[in-house]
């Protein structure tokens, strides 16, 4: 009785962690005072108390599954309810956690926003979604924080609304995702075609019905129900094709570089903790449903993902699309992770990255504010988010800059950070996977690797660029009024920073299967090659300074020589491999295209054919109408005039003058001796 | 011996006078002169045909009864216009239209 019990109070208790931002969203939006700072970071502080209340309780324990009678339809029988197992629970902390952060930097950060306490409400929002889908236990429910996420994501991306490109750049962002939840919602209705359930238990848990259902010649058979085996195919395509949308996967990635117009708190959250993670968070969820095929698929998408948002990195010049690009880099690598079957690995660099990836977007911020500050005060007008005008910062701003290059050093995956334990266990399994298989697999590790070089190149370009040399924009003798951003958001910088070490995640800093972590997750399915596991890591971090070296020389000492700017490869990637373009050509073009001719079609061939109904009809009644007019009114107005006429004639003999009736006399007279006579 | 026909012809000349100045005339005088003219045709015509009969002096006889008759008739037309003058102060037959409807 007593476990029961527990079991409700956990289940109830996740519930209220999810739900406190929620509360937090509508007191705000009611209550007309404004403001909800610290309301809003009261409720997200309670809800990540609780979060780790449920992780120390949860992690590496059974799991917990709570779910009541939601609805009917027809005889089947909908549940809604919990399901907490390591990567929910996990998921949840770190949502809350990095939720936590931002908030607290968000009070300094937007503190002269007018619409501030609309902020606060959008914040409560999403991580309201956010944690209301990692905790779901049916695919509907996630379907609708699914949506709900896509949807808060709309609202703060355009939180600037009445800047154009912040309005255009939250359309393209919700407009890219629901390509993406067009998959997601196939992807239900096959599964429940097959399987009658969306019960994330009963479909994905040991034993559970995918887990059960065969595959027998061409069908894919689970009980009494039967399709064709490409349906399974398509149901995983369906899935990831949700998932690609979300995490940013080519082709659907290029909402995320412009969704960097919200302001960078918000920039940090969805990078880090919420959006991009929901992707891989679904496909982690749902792993069991995906066919060899579709696995395949996700390791290419995700390794050209890799490389291409890498390879666009190195030429950008907007410090926070530099970090947008990064992102989807990163997310390209636990995408591919997750598609080799290196799902804990996936799982594990997905959290380090929340970290390191929201340090490294609040230091950017921190950059960004000081030197809106500094315009302000001097009205000085420059571009604040453009690298080619910073420079020299180090010195004014310590703590930016030393969070900025612990986060860089953990993206780039040198030893001692967080950032060294994961990446490098991806690549690892990625080489272990290569050597299993044969033909063009065996070249993609070696993919990454170059993906993880270039890395280490742009991010110290940006480094190198912002902080080190000197000033560009600003005088040398003015550069003493920028003085690093207030405690509030230099205090997040260093909390983050501490998580963006190897002390939180691992015991041992060299070895990533030490992990607690990592352990928390065991299904790798991959054959193991220990020569790999001190070769590569060796590899990666040689090639990685050497490139870091490279930047030094380019960026510092030469002082950024523009060599590279003609060639064609570097066009390519500064206007970002022209996805922009192709897709405007594409899909924009072509649609304006089919409605200037439907448009076309529309004015001419239907206007046209009501058109010439209208003057056959006009046409048709001005005959009746002369027909109306000449012929009955003439029958009937002649019979009138001819009485008129006649009457008249007659008249005239009655003029009242004796003279005319005596002539009248005579002629009837006459007449008559004129007719007897010749009768 | 002045041929029959001449009188005739005569006659026929006065009463088409007569009945012209009766339909043209527009005053009720001539027209009354016009009546007279027509009157003195038939008279004229009984004494021409009075030649011819055979109880001699009949058509005489009748050409006096109607130059007798021909003006108590004047006299009576004569009153009849005077009465008209004053109603219409005038004698204009066009002006005394008042029997039209």
């Amino acid at each position: 009785m007593g476990g029961l019990n527990l079991t409700e109070n956990i289940a109830l208790i996740a519930l209220a962690a999810a739900l406190l931002p929620l509360f937090s969203f509508v007191f705000i939006l009611l209550s007309k005072k404004g403001g909800g700072a610290n309301f809003a970071l009261a409720s997200v502080s309670l809800s990540l108390v609780l979060s780790l209340y449920l992780f120390s309780q949860l992690w590496n324990t059974a799991p917990v599954h709570q779910q009541f009678s939601w609805f009917l339809i027809g005889t089947v029988q909908f549940y809604a309810g919990v399901l907490l197992n390591n990567l929910s629970v996990l998921m949840m902390v770190m949502v809350s956690g990095i939720s936590v952060l931002v908030h607290i930097y968000s009070r300094e950060y937007m503190k002269n926003d007018p619409n501030i306490s609309r902020y606060w409400a959008y914040l409560g929002l999403f991580c309201f979604s956010m944690l209301g889908l990692t905790i779901s236990d049916s695919l509907l429910l996630i379907y609708i924080f699914w949506e709900l996420v896509g949807f808060s994501s709309y609202l703060l991306i355009g939180f600037w609304y009445s800047k154009h490109t912040a309005s255009q750049a939250a359309k393209k962002a919700f407009i890219m995702n629901r390509i993406g939840d067009l998959g997601f919602l196939t992807g239900i209705l096959i599964i429940y075609t097959q399987f009658q359930t969306l019960d994330l238990h009963s479909l994905f848990g040991d034993g559970g019905l995918i887990g059960t259902s065969s595959i027998d010649g061409d069908l894919w058979i689970s009980g009494s129900q039967q399709m064709p085996v490409i349906w399974l195919s398509i149901a995983g395509f369906a899935f990831f094709l949700g998932a690609m949308a979300k995490s940013a996967q080519f082709p659907l990635h290029t909402w995320l570089p412009d969704a960097m117009e919200g302001p960078t708190s918000v920039s940090s959250l969805i990078h880090a903790a919420t959006m991009v993670a929901a992707g891989v968070f679904l496909i982690a969820r749902i792993y069991p449903v995906f066919d060899p095929l579709i696995l395949d698929l996700m390791v290419w998408i995700g390794a050209f993902t890799a490389f291409m948002a890498a390879s666009i990195a190195l030429t950008q010049n907007d410090i926070k699309r530099i970090l947008a690009y990064s992102t989807i880099s990163q997310l390209g690598f636990m995408v591919m992770a997750i598609g080799i079957g290196a799902y804990s690995e996936s799982i594990f660099h997905l959290t380090t990255h929340a970290f390191f990836k929201c340090l490294l977007f609040l230091a950017a911020g921190s950059v960004i504010h000081q030197l809106h500050h500094y315009c302000e005060k001097n009205g000085h007008d420059f571009d604040c988010q453009d690298i080619r005008l910073m420079g020299g910062l180090r010195k004014r701003m310590p703590f930016a800059f030393w969070g900025m290059c612990i986060a860089s050093a953990a993206l780039v995956g040198l030893p001692l950070t967080s950032g060294f334990l994961s990446k490098d266990s991806i690549l690892i399994r990625a080489f272990e996977w290569g050597a299993a298989r044969e033909g063009v697999f065996v070249v993609l590790p070696w993919v990454m690797v170059l993906t993880s070089w270039l890395t280490a190149f742009y991010i110290f370009r940006l480094i190198f660029k912002v902080f080190l040399g000197e000033s560009r924009e600003i005088k040398m003798d003015r550069l003493v009024q920028i003085n690093d951003s207030p405690a509030q958001m230099t205090s997040v910088l260093v909390i983050l920073s501490f998580f963006c070490t190897f002390i939180v995640f691992d015991s041992n800093p060299v070895s990533f299967e030490s992990s607690w972590l990592w352990n928390g997750f065991q299904i790798s399915m991959i054959k193991e090659i220990s020569i790999f596991h001190w070769l590569i890591p060796l590899i990666l971090n040689f090639g990685s300074i050497v490139l870091i070296f490279v930047a030094y020389r380019i960026y510092v000492r030469d002082k950024g020589s523009n060599k590279m700017e003609v060639s064609w490869l570097y066009h390519v990637s500064n206007r970002e491999w022209y996805f922009n373009e192709i897709y405007n050509f594409m899909f924009i073009r072509s649609v304006e295209k089919l409605s200037l001719l439907t448009y076309r079609f529309d004015r001419t061939v239907i206007d046209g054919l009501v058109l010439s109904v209208a003057a056959l009809t006009k046409i048709i009644s001005s005959i009746a109408d002369w027909f109306d007019r000449n012929i009955i009114d003439g029958l009937v107005n002649s019979a009138g005039s001819l009485s008129r006429y006649i009457g008249r004639f007659f008249r005239n003999f009655q003029s009242g003058r004796l003279q005319n009736y005596l002539t009248t006399m005579l002629l009837l007279m006459l007449s008559f001796f004129i007719l007897s006579y010749l009768i | 011996m002045i041929p029959i026909a001449h009188f005739m012809l005569i006659s026929a000349c006065l009463f088409c006078t007569g009945l012209y100045a009766v339909l043209t005339r527009r005053n009720a005088i001539q027209v009354l002169i016009g009546i007279e003219f027509m009157i003195n045709a038939a008279v004229l015509n009984f004494v021409a045909f009075g030649r011819y009969d055979k109880i001699s002096g009949g058509g005489q006889m009748f050409a006096l009864f109607a130059i007798v008759l021909a003006a108590a008739g004047v006299a009576v037309a004569l009153a009849i216009i005077l009465n008209v003058y004053k109603y219409f102060k005038s004698i204009d037959p066009t002006k005394t239209n008042t029997l039209k409807d």
